[in-house]
């Protein structure tokens, strides 16, 4: 094939494949601007304060079974701290994350040592998922550090066919440090709750994409119970994370966000 | 060859030692600078290459298919007793090092820094990146010994890590477990390029393929070729002999193209400059021939009142000046191999601000010249080309004097 040729072609799938995406596609009525509707569906998945145990599945063609990662992590979101602590596979046991804007640190009980980990570690994997370090600290916030545009209506949504979802267009500010060119969500119109996120590079190629699955209702919020990530460029790799726990406006102790907890290795 | 008009040819040139001496003076001194600007530039050349493909991946590279455009660890090579002991047993390897490269946090207290982890044979990577001459301070790796770290002075430095520190390596094994290990560091080392010091650290082969889960595996396996010249037909016979489907070598102008290039441009540049001087050369032998020529119009006049024929003329003057050529290049050889080969031996260090700035190519540099055959068989041909050239025009000329005009005119 002529080089020219690819390029038509190259073209014609690129230009057509927005189109496709969103087919059903239809304007959204005034009312709800996009940031507000991307409020709340931060609102939906993250309260002030919120508790999460959960378990990791990592899949890959390194691997001939799915890797197992048990985890319970706490978020004070307005004191932008975060802590995790690995439950599971004993190896990871008692490793801890401690987040506190804008240091990272991990604790190795196993060697007793804390280490920082440095900005440019953040697109790193985190306990060999496909997840990302910046994932795990939420470094970056889809509410503050972007801007967000909406750009329509969708009747159904291609893992919830069933849901009507506004589309929204998160766009990076320019002078944050985000890591991604943009990200499109589909957000429930009804309950707010994020059902389908892909996320971009800075040449609009698609990266990867989370389906937010098991939409349960929890303390008056639809909170989803298993997100399924898949990374486009990395065949046969897959992480899912099911939610075992969720408690949000948790009062956690301030203590939770320090380093002598990190320390502690498992309580 | 015609006796009489060598004869002629040889005795002309006696007769006028000043002005033979004067060209032939032209003509060395042309020929030296040829055959110096060519060895200074195989020389500068083969030292960009030595010291780029040290450090990088060899004058070859053995890989798995894909290795050379993925780099990760899902393109294993498998790293055998028989792939060693065939390497062993190939002439003009001058040394080779199986290495197995992967990305991990380094940290000490307060500090961290992603580095690119190198495993390496202890006893092995010495032949191909003369690492022990890079050591300001402890020693390389040692056989037998484990969980032990080299860091450049640069890395040491952002960790705050001196000789005998532990600091904590925290990466991810091939099997997607975190890997973290406690190694004492145990030399440091410098190297041209400030990035790959800071953030290239050396740990044994074994404690690399136990840390990244990667038992029997590298990544690839640098070899250095006993002269940079032999690269390709080494390429060829390694290809031949180890071929097997699962195994790619590589030049080094395919892992490093960026080297490449710098050298293209730079030989390049040279081929005009030599080009120029061609140029320049073959004017300086025109103008000296047809002086000379211009000179002797009575006695060429004189010579065709005898009855010599203009074609003979035209040979003579042909003649004198190959001769004067060839008597040229061979002084020039004479003078300017030893200097080719009293450079080879003994370089010029550059040092100072010229070093700084080339030294981020990641390349040392010196003054230093190459010889290689290829050099004065080259330039002679040159030469001899120019003076081929150069000495028609003349010999024309005299072989189209009228006798009549000329002895009337004297």
């Amino acid at each position: 094939m002529s080089n020219y040729l690819k390029v038509v072609i190259i073209l014609l799938l690129g230009s057509a494949q927005p189109s496709l995406a969103l087919a059903s596609l239809r304007p959204a009525s005034p009312g709800m601007s996009a940031t507000q509707i991307a409020n709340r569906a931060e609102e939906s998945l993250r309260g002030d304060q919120t508790v999460i145990q959960a378990q990791m599945t990592v899949r890959s063609p390194r691997l001939t079974q799915p890797r197992m990662i048990e985890f319970t992590s706490w978020d004070d979101r307005l004191g932008k701290r975060s802590f995790t602590r690995m439950e599971a596979p004993a190896k990871d046991k008692g490793t801890g994350f401690l987040k506190v804007h804008p240091n990272l640190w991990m604790y190795i009980p196993r060697v007793e040592r804390t280490v920082r980990i440095p900005p440019s570690m953040m697109l790193q994997s985190w306990m060999g998922s496909d997840l990302t370090n910046d994932d795990l600290v939420r470094e970056s916030s889809q509410t503050d550090d972007y801007d967000h545009r909406l750009l329509g209506i969708e009747d159904t949504v291609k893992n919830h066919p069933d849901r009507e979802a506004y589309v929204v267009e998160y766009i990076p500010h320019e002078d944050t440090p985000v890591v991604w060119g943009k990200i499109i969500a589909w957000i429930d119109t009804e309950r707010d709750v994020t059902l389908r996120q892909e996320f971009y590079d800075e040449d609009d190629v698609l990266i990867r994409t989370m389906q937010y699955q098991e939409i349960q209702p929890v303390e008056k919020r639809w909170v989803s119970h298993l997100w399924i990530l898949t990374p486009e460029q990395k065949e046969g790799h897959e992480t899912q994370v099911r939610i075992k726990r969720i408690e949000f406006d948790a009062e956690i102790d301030d203590t939770v966000f320090t380093k002598r907890n990190l320390k502690k290795g498992l309580r | 060859m015609n006796s009489l008009e060598f004869r002629l040819a040889w005795r002309s040139l006696g007769r006028n030692p000043r002005r033979t001496g004067l060209t032939l003076a032209a003509t060395s001194f042309a020929m030296m600078l040829v055959v110096n600007m060519t060895g200074l530039s195989n020389g500068s050349h083969e030292e960009m290459v030595e010291n780029g493909v040290r450090m990088a991946s060899g004058h070859l590279s053995l890989m798995a298919p894909d290795h050379l455009e993925e780099r990760t660890l899902e393109q294993p090579l498998a790293w055998t007793q028989s792939l060693r002991t065939h390497l062993e047993s190939v002439p003009d390897i001058k040394g080779f090092a199986p290495r197995m490269d992967a990305f991990a946090l380094v940290s000490h207290e307060e500090s961290a820094q992603g580095m690119l982890i190198r495993g390496s044979d202890p006893t092995r990577e010495n032949t191909v990146s003369e690492i022990e001459d890079r050591l300001t301070t402890g020693r390389f790796l040692r056989q037998g010994e484990s969980r032990e770290i080299v860091l450049g002075q640069k890395g040491a430095q952002t960790l705050g890590v001196e000789l005998g520190d532990q600091v904590l390596l925290y990466g991810m094994a091939y099997s997607l477990e975190s890997a973290y290990e406690l190694f004492t560091v145990v030399g440091l080392v410098r190297f041209p390029d400030a990035e790959l010091e800071r953030t290239l650290a050396f740990i044994s082969l074994e404690d690399a393929q136990a840390f990244f889960v990667y038992a029997d595996r590298v990544t690839e396996v640098a070899i250095l070729a006993e002269d940079s010249y032999q690269v390709e037909d080494l390429q060829n016979r390694l290809t031949q002999t180890l071929s097997n489907g699962d195994l790619r070598v590589h030049t080094w102008q395919e892992v490093v193209p960026e080297l490449d290039q710098i050298i293209a441009i730079d030989k390049g540049g040279m081929y005009l400059i030599l080009l120029l001087l061609t140029v320049v050369v073959g004017f300086g032998i025109l103008n000296t021939i047809l002086m000379a020529v211009l000179e002797r119009k009575r006695e060429f006049g004189i010579l065709l009142a005898l009855g010599l024929k203009p074609s003979k003329i035209f040979k003579v003057v042909y003649l004198e000046s190959l001769l004067l050529a060839g008597v040229g290049i061979v002084i020039g050889l004479a003078i300017s191999i030893p200097m080719v080969l009293y450079l080879q031996a003994h370089p010029i260090p550059i040092t100072g601000n010229a070093a700084e700035g080339i030294s981020q190519l990641n390349i040392e540099v010196s003054i230093t010249s190459k010889f290689r055959a290829s050099n004065p068989i080259r330039s002679t041909l040159i030469m001899m080309g120019v003076a081929v050239v150069a000495a028609f025009y003349p010999a024309l000329k005299a072989s189209r004097g009228q006798p009549i005009d000329v002895v009337q005119n004297a």
